[in-house]
């Protein structure tokens, strides 16, 4: 059973309709209009026990409303949401329960307390037993480092301690999902990597997790499933390393020879590739679909019109991929520019096998 | 690869019995208790300033007895009233204003949202912690003032008796008026104006300032049938025997009601706010 269950949810917020100026403010005394703001749009969502899936999509597209849904936090003007089988905003502290959260710019510590009396403090609003409680801060500890920070203040907390210090908090009492909107922000690298590490180890445990973030090597390194919202509507739905093949399947090579090259010359031998001149006569750059052509082929055409000495092969990012879907180059659907995208179900695409 | 990993094992129980249930609001009046340590001098500072206030009271109030006779109050009688007073100012005042307005302010509730407990009784275990150190600072005055000759007459013991339970209830109505007035940060975004309008009302209409038969007489006798009555001048009356009789038991009754009904009010303003957080987003 799926441990999130989505259906239609939808969000409307409704926001005053000021016109500008005295006029403006004054007609808003009078007769107040509203106007309808859909920041949710009929989302389906369907998540595993132990799925680690990124959220992803720009600014005010509505992730963090999503989030706040499947929370409790919001409630929906339509569709249904369902955490292990509970609604959320109804049987919140069974919900409660079940979650854990962690909102990258929040905290849940008590400012004037140790890490150690905050954690001993949740480990009592959610009723963990002394044994449990024990294994999981030796486990964190090892993981994040927590041992170092227990006897810290929370207002005297660095960003990356803190971060970890809430990331224990979140998980003290076990939930079954947790939810992450930015949990790596402003961290330096090497507690990023840390993080990231724990974050997939997660899933062993059968936490199923969510992430929300900008950070896209958060995502490539956490998550397997990607789920893609814009607008309100989700885009993209499926599997992360499907995605990356289906639509990235584009490299390019650059090559350096000893003498002076024509990329005419080479286009012609090349007829699926396509070739541009580099910076100077002896560079160039061919940009081929790897499933049709291999890069060996390239390079022994190039041996043919002069001596290679230098090339360099360049692997698109699940940045430029997610950039693409997001301009709306991906999607099908959607009408317009579907001709990259091979599957025409309806929206969202889906790509690979999830389950 | 998931759908094979067994349901999860939390270990966390869902509380049964009271023990288990009052568990995490004792945590939380605990955790509140340490915080407020941690802030030794601004805590000596606000006693301070009550305690400053004190002395002016008892100043004007000794020139002016001195003056001319105020029925139904003797010097001592006035001392030990103004005493209540400031013990009724310090109670629940450690900053409780500030923690129920700030997680709405900033949005912090949205993660108490997020936690199994109910959001009144988590604020209340708040203000229940901070009491402590309240009680503390007053039981230290009251024991400087009687070193230095304060004398009270005690009242006869079911007085006292009277005089303890309308104390405490101080505490709880001084809690819901504090909590209601935070809530309001929901519809206005801004507290401190709500907040001085608040102490403003109270310390007139509580009697603290000046016991409410002085007052004019329709506000005076209005002024006993309002909430802010037994935040002060309900237990200060019992405690120097001017209430006396049934009407002692109907000063307190009314406190007592008053405690209910605002704690049941509370409740309705919260999910209203909720439904304002919920629904519309904040």
């Amino acid at each position: 059973m799926a441990v999130i269950d989505a259906r239609g949810l939808t969000k409307v917020f409704r926001q005053p309709d000021k016109k500008p100026g005295w006029a403006g403010s004054f007609k808003h005394v009078v007769s107040r209009t509203y106007q309808e703001k859909v920041a949710v749009d009929g989302i389906d969502l369907h998540i595993e026990p132990g799925e680690a899936v990124a959220y992803v999509g720009p600014n005010g597209a509505g992730k963090s409303t999503t989030v706040k849904l499947l929370c409790g936090i919001l409630v929906p003007s339509a569709g249904e949401v369902r955490i292990d089988g509970l609604v959320p905003h109804e049987q919140r502290a069974a919900v409660a329960r079940r979650i854990g959260v962690l909102f990258g710019q929040r905290t849940q510590l008590w400012w004037d307390l140790t890490v150690a009396d905050s954690l001993a403090t949740l480990r009592e609003i959610y009723s963990v037993p002394e044994t449990l409680y024990r294994s999981r801060l030796e486990r964190f500890d090892e993981v994040l480092g927590l041992g170092d920070i227990l006897p810290v203040t929370g207002r005297k907390l660095s960003l990356g301690q803190r971060v970890r210090a809430d990331l224990a908090a979140a998980l003290l009492h076990r939930p079954s999902v947790l939810y992450l909107d930015e949990p790596t922000i402003g961290l330096d690298v090497a507690v990023k990597e840390r993080v990231r590490t724990f974050l997939r180890s997660l899933g062993d445990e059968g936490i199923t997790v969510m992430l929300t973030s900008h950070d896209l090597q958060d995502i490539e390194d956490v998550c397997r499933r990607l789920v893609i919202i814009d607008a309100g509507r989700i885009i993209f739905d499926g599997d992360l390393a499907a995605l990356k093949d289906e639509f990235a399947k584009d490299r390019v090579l650059r090559l350096e020879t000893a003498g002076p090259i024509e990329s005419a010359e080479l286009a012609a031998l090349l007829p699926t590739c396509e070739v541009t001149a580099g910076e100077h006569p002896r560079a160039v750059t061919v940009r081929f679909d790897r499933f049709t052509t291999a890069a060996g082929q390239i390079v022994s055409a190039v041996g043919t019109l002069a001596e290679l000495t230098d090339f360099q092969v360049e692997e698109p990012s699940i940045e430029d991929v997610i950039r693409r879907v997001y301009a709306g180059e991906l999607l099908a659907g959607a009408g317009a520019d579907s001709d990259t995208a091979e599957s025409d179900t309806a929206e969202p695409v889906t790509a690979g096998d999830v389950a | 690869m998931s759908a094979l990993v067994a349901a999860p094992q939390t270990g966390a129980v869902t509380p049964v019995g009271l023990r288990a249930r009052s568990r995490p609001y004792r945590a939380i009046a605990r955790a509140t208790l340490r915080s407020v340590l941690a802030f030794r001098l601004q805590f000596a500072l606000s006693l301070l300033s009550v305690l400053f206030q004190l002395v002016a009271m008892l100043t004007v109030w000794h020139a002016l007895l001195s003056a001319r006779s105020i029925p139904g109050f003797t010097w001592p009688q006035m001392e030990a009233y103004l005493l209540v007073g400031f013990s009724s100012g310090t109670l629940v005042s450690t900053m409780s204003d500030f923690r129920v307005s700030y997680r709405i302010r900033t949005g912090q509730v949205a993660l108490d949202l997020v936690k199994p407990v109910d959001y009144q009784s988590a604020r209340l275990a708040e203000t229940a912690g901070s009491l402590v150190t309240e009680l503390a600072s007053i039981c230290f005055v009251w024991a400087v003032m009687l070193a230095f000759g304060l004398r009270i007459a005690l009242p006869p013991t079911p007085y006292l008796a009277l005089f303890a339970v309308s104390f405490a209830l101080i505490a709880l109505l001084k809690f819901s008026v504090i909590y209601l007035t935070g809530l309001l940060c929901f519809w206005t975004k801004n507290y401190v104006g709500l907040q001085w309008c608040r102490l403003a009302v109270t310390s007139v209409l509580s009697g603290a300032v000046v016991p409410l038969s002085l007052l004019p007489h329709w506000l005076g006798t209005t002024a006993q049938w309002l909430p802010f009555a037994g935040m002060s001048s309900t237990p200060g009356l019992i405690l120097i025997g001017d209430a006396t009789g049934w009407y002692a038991v109907r000063l307190v009754a009314v406190q007592l009601a008053w405690a209910i009904a605002l704690w049941l009010i509370a409740r309705l303003a919260w999910r209203g706010a909720l439904r304002q957080l919920t629904i519309h987003g904040g």
